[in-house]
């Protein structure tokens, strides 16, 4: 085409940064989750309060040594990273698939200069700080209860945060498959809540049948368990590297999936 | 020598079997205002996604895109740093405040915190929703979200503003308001893309236009000019005609019957205005033509849904 017009010239466009990008949007999410602090921080608090109270003191009573502790100490080890994974899930299924196809604030987002892949990156890191408060606020109703002993536990709120970003990883892979939001029990009955019993969260592996341990090992929160007991307890063993590696592992395989398929929904 | 903002050249969009936009080719001078005319489904918005990247183009045609120099397909986020866009749905974020919205979003494009405040209370005033600051979303009317949302996009001080039918479902009053700040935008060097399917919009604030239907571009031009090529002067309406067969027709008098209505069209007034002598006060009405009339002459009256 010939044309009498030659195309403007703007200068120098300078879009922020990749990392100014993914600031801007964990910032939003904080923004929005710290409007209701009081109702959002509450739970976290609360949970763990009744899990020790109502689990760990009523059914520990029944309960022997466990691995040389006492049933609530096992109990209270075992609960501060769960609260990780569901904050994150949470956040990232039902919180994701609002954002997604209700508020549509992801079509405001990618409006201003944004990329799928910075919206929710920043998310996953998002819901990791969310699994580092969670888990922190769990670690201090059990220091509260005074079952803390090594000073390392105060590094199991960083597990949380890395469980949160491995959670939010697979939520988001699951949220870009669902079109309806009542599709999500499916994932929460049939994979979350099972995981929660199956993690040697409530009662040790080592008593299972072999096929079942294995099977626990396939599912990530079981990893994340068994890196919060290590500081929990200073105990530590080599298993423990492969355990953090599978997580990071995790956490980038799908949540290089899920930002693949979002793109797609998103991007159209 | 007259510079773009936006080239496209032969764009194609299909979604499987659907031609969404067809070979489609434009250029929009820096400083005008740009308007997509045309029914649902005729492929206004998917062109305009297409702009910055919101939907890719079919890459097999050999399409091309120019926003000021950057093509959406890799360069999108350099587009829309630039680029205030304002989408047809409301994607306001319904869990903060007015303020906070705009600076959460200020915060996408890196803006420091002082410049964004002073930012936020300009674009604020600027659409007539400073005494709105902190209300809620929730709180918003739908003319106020729409002013909201023009606000949003007018942040970082674009030089492309992309509105995708910005007044749909609007008072009319309100729809004014934004027209005059569209007026003024462009007085200030914006270049305005947007879509519509308001003859009247298009003809009020449009420079140039571009007339579409099933994804082709069917004509385009300055308004006034379009209504000047394509349709006669003057339309006489005939309302409640019993008999359709004493519809009278003539020397340069055109009929369009319909159920209930008759329209002529003619480019002498006196022929159109002799005919309407026949009739009761009333039963016609006597017109110059419009966008409407050239609109629906060229798109046709059939529902396109």
């Amino acid at each position: 085409m010939n044309s009498p017009y030659k195309m403007a010239d703007l200068g120098p466009v300078r879009p922020p940064g990749f990392f100014q990008r993914i600031y801007s949007v964990w910032f939003r999410h904080i923004r929005v989750y710290t409007r209701h602090l009081i109702s959002n921080g509450f739970p976290p608090f609360v949970e763990p309060l009744m899990f020790l109270a109502g689990i760990g003191l009523g059914l520990g009573s029944y309960v022997g040594l466990i691995e040389g502790n006492t049933y609530i100490m096992f109990l209270a080890s075992g609960i501060i990273v769960p609260s990780a994974m569901f904050t994150a899930t949470y956040e990232c299924t039902f919180g994701s698939f609002i954002r997604l196809e209700f508020d549509k604030v992801y079509d405001g987002m990618i409006s201003a200069s944004l990329t799928v892949k910075d919206m929710f990156i920043g998310e996953i890191l998002f819901a990791g700080t969310k699994g580092f408060f969670f888990s922190g606020a769990v670690l201090t109703v059990v220091a509260a209860f005074g079952l803390v002993e090594s000073g390392m536990a105060v590094f199991t709120p960083f597990i949380g945060f890395v469980t949160g970003m491995m959670f939010a990883a697979l939520a988001l892979f699951v949220t870009s498959f669902v079109r309806n939001i009542n599709h999500f029990n499916f994932f929460f009955t049939g994979l979350i809540t099972p995981m929660f019993f199956f993690s040697g969260i409530v009662f040790p592996l080592d008593n299972l049948p072999e096929f079942a341990r294995w099977l626990a090992a396939v599912f990530p929160l079981m990893h994340a368990v068994r890196l919060v007991r290590a500081f929990f307890f200073n105990s530590f063993d080599p298993w423990l590297f492969f355990n953090l590696a599978y997580m990071i592992l995790f956490t980038v395989l799908f949540g290089g999936m899920a930002i693949k398929r979002l793109r797609r929904r998103i991007v159209n | 020598m007259q510079e773009l903002a936006v080239k496209a050249t032969n764009v194609h969009k299909t979604y499987g079997s659907l031609t969404a936009v067809n070979q489609l080719s434009f250029e929009v001078p820096i400083g005008i205002c740009f308007g997509f005319l045309g029914p649902n489904g005729a492929g206004k918005t998917t062109m305009m996604k297409m702009l910055f990247g919101k939907t890719g183009r079919d890459g097999s045609r050999g399409g091309e895109i120019s926003v000021f120099g950057y093509d959406p397909k890799d360069r999108a986020l350099e587009i829309k740093f630039f680029t205030g866009i304002v989408s047809q749905e409301d994607n306001l974020d319904q869990e903060l405040s007015v303020f906070q919205n705009l600076m959460i979003y200020s915060r996408f494009y890196a803006l420091p915190g002082k410049q964004a405040r002073h930012f936020i209370d300009n674009v604020l005033a600027f659409m007539e929703l400073s005494d709105k600051k902190e209300f809620q979303i929730r709180q918003l009317s739908g003319g106020m979200k729409r002013r909201l949302l023009i606000a949003r996009a007018l942040l970082n001080n674009p030089r492309l503003l992309i509105l995708d039918e910005p007044t749909t479902g609007l008072d009319p009053q309100v729809r004014h308001v934004i027209w005059d700040k569209l007026r003024d935008l462009k007085t200030q060097g914006v270049t305005i893309l947007l879509t519509t399917h308001y003859m009247e919009e298009a003809f009020q604030i449009c420079d140039d236009l571009i007339i579409m239907n099933k994804g082709e571009k069917v004509m385009q031009g300055p308004p006034a000019q379009l209504i000047d090529t394509y349709i006669e002067k003057y339309v006489l309406e005939l309302l409640h005609t019993g008999d359709k067969a004493a519809i009278p027709a003539g020397e340069g008098v055109r009929a369009e019957i319909m159920n209930s209505r008759v329209l002529l069209y003619a480019d002498d007034f006196e022929t159109i205005r002799q005919i309407s002598d026949r009739f009761r006060a009333g039963d016609f009405i006597l017109r110059q033509s419009n966008l409407e009339d050239v609109f629906l002459k060229i798109t046709g009256r059939k529902l396109h849904e």
